[in-house]
């Protein structure tokens, strides 16, 4: 069928892309290169780096109030939860009837605490109790979401800006919580925002 | 009777002189006289039937006429291409702009892979390739084509490129397709005076300037990837993107093809598609096929990779995935 | 070529031949230009839809061919379809040589002359239709080769562009020698032109074939992409060409008395008969293949034959053709067809107008409809398109006329011109 796709095995597509090439290539990688290539930065010049987003700190708590000059006043999360004592009831928004109360949640069977550490809510805590801190959560993410987290780390997850080549410039990646709110992780449905208008174009006139 | 029109010295001289003095009662020769007044004004009717092919030589300029193909110009030569094709930018467009001409990176192949689980059909490649590439604003022209495609089917013709509505919908998948970068692209075959041709990095590329516009090679594609200039693009001065390459986006003229060109201008510095930059999804992954341990490279080896149309025999460098 | 001939004979001939080839020329032009009434009108209509269709073109170019009704879906439209129904046009006239060298069926003789005219104006006709199709045609010289870029031998279109020229000049030739031997008066020597006419008769199927390997050697059309078009082009050829020279012998019997006896025209019946015949089946046996396997193959048959999703463009096109293929077939398979009936003429235009559109409207805009990625959009052309193919067939009958008036002077007065060159020589 010209129309459908069929799937290639992996191994023909490696044949099919230069597979003799990549053992000679895996070697000038590793030695300085050849005099006709010496518009190319060496291979043991050192790469440029990879970074990724964080977020700065453990977020603000929104009260509602605004300061005298209009600004928004923000508390810590701790400003709250040192004088609370933890209720480990409260297991989806619907249990809490104080605060928090408009948030959607949508993240499989996890509670509150299963992230928050609950001895220091400006951080986060891993399955294993440990602590981790608010620009170090993609740890916590990962800690369920290995495959993704794989693939991220392969460039196949997440999508980056700047530099393919590391030799010539550097690269910044998404951080999980850029794509993905924690809470509800789901990626968010969008409307097109760009169609092509070709000439004669229609949509279809029949359901297909 | 066959010779009436047979020109002897005399018949010219009688001829000439009935420009004057039409005899009537000389059938031929006043026969003569009427025919070279038809011709006379034929061709005055010709010459004014054509007359709006007078604004070629207002549009190309004698040196673009006889302009060589790109390979076969010299490093000045090719100098003094750009700095004319720059001067018209600034005449036509009202923009500084510079034309670039990155070469291949010795030992690069380039390949690009698309994680079709993530896509959803947003659109904002489109719009990247759109103002990265200097395309025509009034069609919103762009390399790329994202079909909705029903999931559990592989069939394009249900696929659908003008959907409008919130994506991704639960039963649809999403497939951007653009130029696949073919190992054995049968665009390139079929052009008929090498104006498009693989580069040493896998590219296909178009000489703008050597183009005919037999739109062979549009026939010749099996994956909608090439674009012809059916007008001159309208580009406000201000969405011009000034950093141009020869073979990739500068602007195009008139009546000649251009493709998708993995954004050589970008790629050949070692940056990112303009299309993977726009990407919100991270469903693209770009790099070089020949590095082992590139990005593009674990994909090809640890996701269940397939190419469009795989038993055409085009060898695309372009892979799709989903994952499992 | 004009020139190349005379010179030919210099080692042959008495060297006054070269120097009464401008007269002969001069002669030419005089006499196409010669004629009664009904002769000028129809000359002034051809050459003022010629004009507009010059004017048409003249247009696309300062403007861009989006005032063509093509888009990047539907790349080639009626200029591309009516050059592939031209090209067959082309070939189809020279099929009757075949009868006339290979079987020495003397009578075909003097039909031959006119079909090599025929091929030429046909030829002539292609190369515009390509020419009026191109984005730059102020890019052309790159197609010439040596000071261009041919991209020979992979290109399918460098092969057309070298043998629609060289038909051309083969056939330019041998019309061209056997009408200044007529103008002089003397007998046509066969080394000079019966090489020449078989080498036309390969090179006839040649065009045609490299025509149809155009469109069946790209992978990505499965509409097209089928080993049976290169024959179906041929069979269809065999029948246009000479449904068409049929026509023309009618007319120029009605006016100006040039006439061939009746056996020639059977022949061609014959031919038409048996060619047309290949043609139905091979069609069929494409369509049962297209339909019968189903699949995305056929979408485009669907959509020609039966529309589909909702869009119906062709189908009235292709209908239409069918019906007029296979009543024109009936019609020639009367009795009443072998003789000078109107049944032959209303099978001859029939078999004609149903092949332009079966070759063009039903060949080529269906290869592109549904599009590589399965999107339909539709084709009509734009009356800039028709205005153009109009002038462009204009222009192919002015010259056709042309021809077919010095070759009707000359076979009717050959003793006549005889007399008149002898003082000059």
């Amino acid at each position: 069928m010209l129309t459908t796709v069929t799937a290639a095995a992996i191994s023909y597509l490696l044949l099919g892309n230069g597979h003799g090439a990549d053992d000679s290539l895996s070697t000038a990688r590793t030695e300085p290169r050849p005099s006709e290539t010496t518009d190319l930065p060496s291979v043991v010049s050192p790469k440029f780096a990879v970074s990724i987003r964080k977020p700065q700190g453990p977020p603000r708590v929104i009260t509602g109030l605004k300061n005298a000059d209009g600004t928004e006043v923000t508390i810590a999360c701790v400003t709250c939860h040192t004088t609370r004592p933890p209720n480990h009831n409260n297991r989806t928004v619907k249990d809490l009837d104080e605060f928090h109360g408009g948030t959607v949640f949508s993240h499989g069977s996890v509670s509150c605490l299963s992230c928050h550490n609950e001895r220091d809510y400006d951080t986060l805590r891993l399955a294993d109790g440990s602590r981790v801190e608010f620009p170090d959560v993609m740890k916590l993410c990962a800690q369920c979401h290995g495959p993704q987290m794989k693939a991220y780390e392969h460039g196949a997850h997440g999508g980056m800006n700047g530099y393919w080549d590391l030799t010539r410039g550097p690269r910044t990646k998404n951080n999980c919580i850029d794509c993905h709110n924690p809470h509800a992780p789901q990626f968010p449905k969008m409307r097109p925002t760009f169609k092509p208008k070709d000439r004669f174009l229609e949509q279809p006139r029949t359901k297909h | 009777m066959i010779a009436d029109d047979n020109s002897s010295p005399e018949r010219q001289a009688d001829t000439d002189k009935d420009w004057f003095l039409p005899v009537v009662d000389q059938p031929s020769t006043r026969r003569t006289a009427l025919k070279t007044a038809g011709a006379a004004l034929g061709l005055a009717a010709f010459g004014k039937a054509i007359s709006p092919l007078w604004s070629i030589p207002e549009n190309v300029s004698v040196d673009e006429f006889l302009q060589q193909h790109y390979k076969e110009l010299s490093d000045n030569d090719k100098q003094k291409v750009f700095q004319r094709l720059e001067a018209e930018a600034k005449d036509a467009y009202g923009a500084e702009v510079t034309i670039s001409d990155p070469k291949p990176i010795p030992g690069v192949r380039f390949g690009y892979a698309i994680n079709l689980s993530k896509c959803n059909g947003n659109g904002a490649c489109m719009e990247a390739c759109n103002r990265e590439n200097n395309h025509h604003r009034g069609v919103d022209q762009s390399y790329i084509r994202v079909l909705e495609m029903s999931k559990g089917s592989m069939d394009m013709e249900h696929g659908t490129t003008t959907y409008d509505h919130t994506v991704p919908q639960d039963d649809k998948f999403y497939m951007p397709v653009q130029c696949q970068q073919c190992e054995n692209p049968p665009c390139v075959s079929a052009c008929p005076i090498e104006a498009t041709w693989q580069e040493d990095d896998g590219i296909v590329v178009v000489d703008y300037n050597w183009c005919i516009g037999c739109r062979y090679c549009e026939a010749a594609c099996p994956y909608h990837a090439r674009r012809f200039n059916w007008e001159q693009p309208e580009i406000p001065t201000d969405e011009v993107n000034p950093d141009q390459g020869y073979l990739s986006n500068r602007i195009r003229p008139q009546g000649v093809m251009e493709k998708c060109h993995f954004c050589l201008h970008r790629t050949r510095e070692g940056r990112a598609p303009a299309c993977l930059e726009a990407c919100s999804t991270g469903a693209r992954v770009f790099g070089d096929l020949n590095a082992p341990d590139s990005d593009i490279n674990w994909v090809l080896k640890n996701k269940r990779v397939f190419v469009l149309k795989e038993e055409l025999g085009t060898q695309p460098n372009f892979f799709y995935f989903f994952d499992s | 070529m004009s020139s190349i001939i005379a010179q030919n004979h210099t080692g042959t001939e008495p060297a006054d031949s070269v120097r009464s080839y401008p007269r002969f020329l001069w002669w030419g032009l005089g006499e196409a230009t010669n004629g009664g009434l009904g002769f000028y009108v129809w000359m002034f209509v051809l050459t003022a839809i010629s004009l507009v269709g010059a004017n048409a073109w003249a247009n696309q170019v300062a403007e861009g061919m989006i005032v063509t009704n093509m888009t990047d879906h539907v790349s080639w439209g009626l200029y591309i379809a009516n050059f592939t129904f031209c090209v067959g046009l082309a070939a189809g006239g020279v099929m009757m040589v075949i009868p006339a060298y290979l079987y020495d069926d003397e009578e075909m003789h003097k039909i031959v002359i006119v079909g090599e005219a025929v091929a030429v104006a046909a030829i002539v006709m292609s190369t515009l239709s390509v020419v009026v199709d191109l984005g730059r045609p102020d890019r052309f010289w790159h197609l010439i080769p040596v000071i261009g870029r041919l991209n020979w031998p992979v290109s399918m279109l460098t092969w057309d562009v070298i043998v629609l020229n060289g038909y051309l000049l083969i056939n330019l030739h041998i019309v061209g020698y056997l009408l200044y031997m007529r103008y002089l008066g003397r007998k046509p020597n066969p080394r000079w032109y019966v090489p020449f006419v078989f080498l036309s008769i390969i090179w006839a199927i040649s065009i045609h074939t490299v025509t149809a390997f155009l469109y069946c050697g790209l992978g990505g059309r499965s509409f097209w992409n089928t080993a049976l078009l290169g024959p179906r082009f041929l069979a269809s050829a065999f029948v246009s060409g000479p449904a068409f020279i049929i026509l023309v012998m009618r007319i120029l019997r009605i006016t100006t008395g040039y006439s061939a006896p009746p056996g020639p025209a059977r022949t061609l019946i014959q031919i038409i008969r048996v060619a047309m015949t290949i043609n139905l089946v091979m069609l069929a046996s494409e369509m049962f293949t297209l339909f019968y396997t189903g699949g995305a193959h056929g979408a485009s048959a669907r959509y020609l034959f039966f529309g589909s999703h909702g869009h119906y463009g062709l189908v009235p096109w292709i209908w239409t053709a069918i019906a007029f293929n296979l009543v024109g077939t009936i019609l020639f398979f009367m009795p009443s067809a072998l003789d000078r009936s109107t049944v032959r003429i209303a099978a001859c235009v029939l078999c004609i107008v149903g092949i332009w559109i079966e070759k063009g409207m039903g060949l080529i805009i269906p290869g592109f409809i549904p599009s590589t990625l399965h999107e339909i959009v539709e084709y009509t052309p734009s009356l800039v398109e028709w205005k153009v193919t109009a002038g462009i067939w204009a222009f192919g009958f002015l010259l056709l006329t042309v021809l077919l008036k010095l070759i009707a002077t000359v076979f009717s007065s050959e003793q006549s011109a005889a007399t008149i060159i002898a003082p000059a020589d």
